[in-house]
């Protein structure tokens, strides 16, 4: 059972009318470990996100989730599969305390709430792992991005995953900002939960994840450590721009 | 030990302050003897009950709805033919109401919701319009002279009073548990669906939440509450048409929530208690100087709340001077943290 990966795409392709996202992309991904996804701008890195979490069905190809097939899930669907998600561009529920907006995600999940004592204390604990505990009667709308980003972090926890993806959660930090996410990404890791992110920031993927996909042009174009990653000649090639890309009309 | 105890204060002088509103709304028609002010106060009652029913999906859910008078209606027309055709109990009728018109409201915006934005809103007010023009045309439902419930005895099995004060109390015991009921909602499973839903309905499907169906309970409860405030106008006013179901009476469904406050459960109250009396009193006192005048005179009130404190009186309130007066000085309200602490610790 554990062999198996928990996440396996299988040959999947998105096209919106002409234009294909993605293209015939397969991969794994390792139960307990973090597995990082990079690729330029307009590579294709959301569209595969949002496929593999429900958000729109892949035109082609199949998703499996420990061995079944969860193509068809909707993303609501998720939660009670012990998966969850954050947002790029965050979503906090603006009007609601940082508090309120964790107990919301506490009711919801495989390890639903019962009640409401139990949706706040669970959302206290979880407020406390993420460092938001002081910050809880604060309305979200009014928090800074470092603490939207670890709230959107803190909500897809308090659902109780085992499986948990992050969307660029490290967008728009600063150094020691960044440093202080890494941490929690891997404290939460440690806590058991396997995770899967698409970062830009690339101090991050390297210290962090065991396995990197990259993505260009909707395409698979290289898989492995970070270090294998980053010393592919096509790979240097997209990022640095060695040579003039014929596919780039 | 000391926290413990400024908590348990805390929630006393609530209930003493929430005890004491009770007794003078429980005082007035002892005292006020005029029926046109007790009139008022039924009305009050009726429109904020109906208002909370708006509030619902406006302020938790943040769907929009234009339709409630046709809610309302479609619940006064099923119990009061129920009442008048089969001749069974009119408390029964109200059930049988709630339940007709849910299940209407359910069939009807199921496809809606499947759509997101404003669409709801535009299907609410095809909805009550459609509603409205196929009772005007139909032979079953009396056609525009509508229906009239029959008069006779005072009675509480008939739910029929010469006078208004049973009215008066029927209407008040109807907000309180309306609202009891909204409360606790807010507070659940679904109050917190609704309000992910409606800050938000990728996040709120990213936690697990079905928006479709979360959105659709809410059409229903609100819808259920709308045709029980239809049964109890029915009861009262004893004579319903079609004219009940008219687009200005679904956005007076709307206007308490909006002024007192959508954002909070006790906003339709509150804004029922202000701007409900004050439509009356300037039709009473304006109308037959210059007609229209009051409808005048009431828009502009309305444009200076809505301009001026667009979170409503409520949400003016919870930011001002006075609510830190109030909970300091009379309420004894401890700090946020130490209420947590004491409720935190209170169940372990």
């Amino acid at each position: 059972m554990s062999d198996t990966p928990i996440i396996e795409v299988s040959h999947i392709t998105k096209r919106f009318k002409g234009l294909t996202a993605v293209k015939d992309v397969s991969f794994t991904i390792k139960r307990g470990a973090i597995t990082g996804m990079i690729g330029p701008n307009g590579a294709g890195k959301s569209t595969t996100f949002n496929m593999i979490c429900g958000y729109y069905p892949p035109t082609e190809g199949k998703i499996f989730y420990d061995g079944k097939d969860i193509t068809d899930k909707k993303a609501y669907d998720y939660t009670n599969m012990k998966v969850s998600r954050t947002f790029q561009i965050m979503k906090p529920l603006k009007n609601l305390s940082v508090l309120d907006n964790v107990v919301a995600s506490a009711w919801f999940g495989h390890a639903a709430a019962k009640n409401e004592r139990q949706a706040r204390e669970k959302a206290m604990e979880v407020l406390q792992f993420t460092g938001l505990y002081e910050k809880r009667h604060v309305l979200s709308k009014d928090m800074g991005t470092p603490d939207q980003k670890r709230l959107e972090m803190a909500r897809a926890l308090a659902t109780s995953p085992q499986l948990l993806f992050l969307d660029e959660n490290m967008a728009g930090l600063n150094p020691a900002e960044t440093e202080e996410a890494i941490k929690l990404i891997r404290r939460i890791n440690e806590s058991g939960v396997t995770i899967f992110l698409i970062e830009h920031i690339m101090q991050a993927v390297v210290s962090l994840c065991e396995e990197v996909i990259v993505l260009h042009h909707g395409e698979k174009i290289a898989v492995g450590t970070p270090d294998e990653v980053m010393n592919d000649p096509y790979v240097m090639e997209v990022y640095l721009g060695v040579k003039k890309e014929d596919a780039d009309a | 030990m000391d926290k413990k105890k400024a908590v348990r204060d805390y929630h006393r002088n609530l209930a003493v302050t929430a005890g004491i509103i009770l007794l003078i709304f429980i005082a007035i028609p002892i005292f006020v003897k005029s029926p046109y002010i007790l009139n008022v106060f039924v009305l009050v009652f009726y429109m904020s009950t109906l208002s909370m029913a708006w509030n619902l999906l406006g302020g938790m859910t943040g769907q929009n709805s234009l339709g409630h008078a046709a809610y309302m209606g479609l619940g006064a027309y099923a119990s009061c033919l129920l009442v008048v055709r089969t001749g069974i109990n009119p408390w029964l009728s109200a059930v049988a109401g709630m339940v007709a018109v849910a299940v209407v409201a359910g069939v009807i915006f199921y496809p809606c919701f499947i759509l997101r934005g404003p669409y709801f809103t535009l299907v609410s007010i095809a909805f009550g319009e459609a509603i409205r023009q196929f009772i005007i045309n139909s032979e079953f439902f009396g056609r525009a002279s509508g229906v009239g419930l029959p008069y006779g005895k005072d009675s509480w099995i008939d739910f029929r009073f010469g006078s208004k004060v049973p009215y008066y109390y029927v209407g008040l015991a109807m907000m309180i548990l309306i609202y009891a009921f909204m409360k606790k909602i807010e507070r659940s499973k679904i109050g917190y669906a609704l309000k992910t839903i409606r800050e938000d309905e990728d996040a709120a499907a990213a936690i697990g939440i079905n928006p479709i169906k979360y959105k659709i309970m809410a059409v229903v409860i609100s819808a259920m509450v709308a045709a029980l405030v239809g049964f109890f106008y029915a009861s009262y006013i004893r004579y319903i048409d079609p004219e009940l179901m008219i687009q200005a009476k679904s956005t007076e469904a709307v206007l308490p929530a909006i002024v007192g406050g959508a954002a909070f459960v006790e906003g339709p109250i509150i804004g029922g208690l202000i701007m409900i009396p004050l439509s009356e009193f300037l039709r009473a006192t304006y109308s037959a100087i210059l007609p229209g005048i009051n409808m005048l005179m009431y828009a502009v009130v309305l444009l200076v709340v809505i301009r001026f404190r667009p979170a409503g009186i409520l949400g003016w309130y919870m930011n001002s001077r006075a609510k830190q007066f109030v909970d300091e000085r009379i309420l004894k309200k401890p700090s946020v943290e130490v209420i947590e602490e004491v409720e935190m610790a209170g169940g372990r």
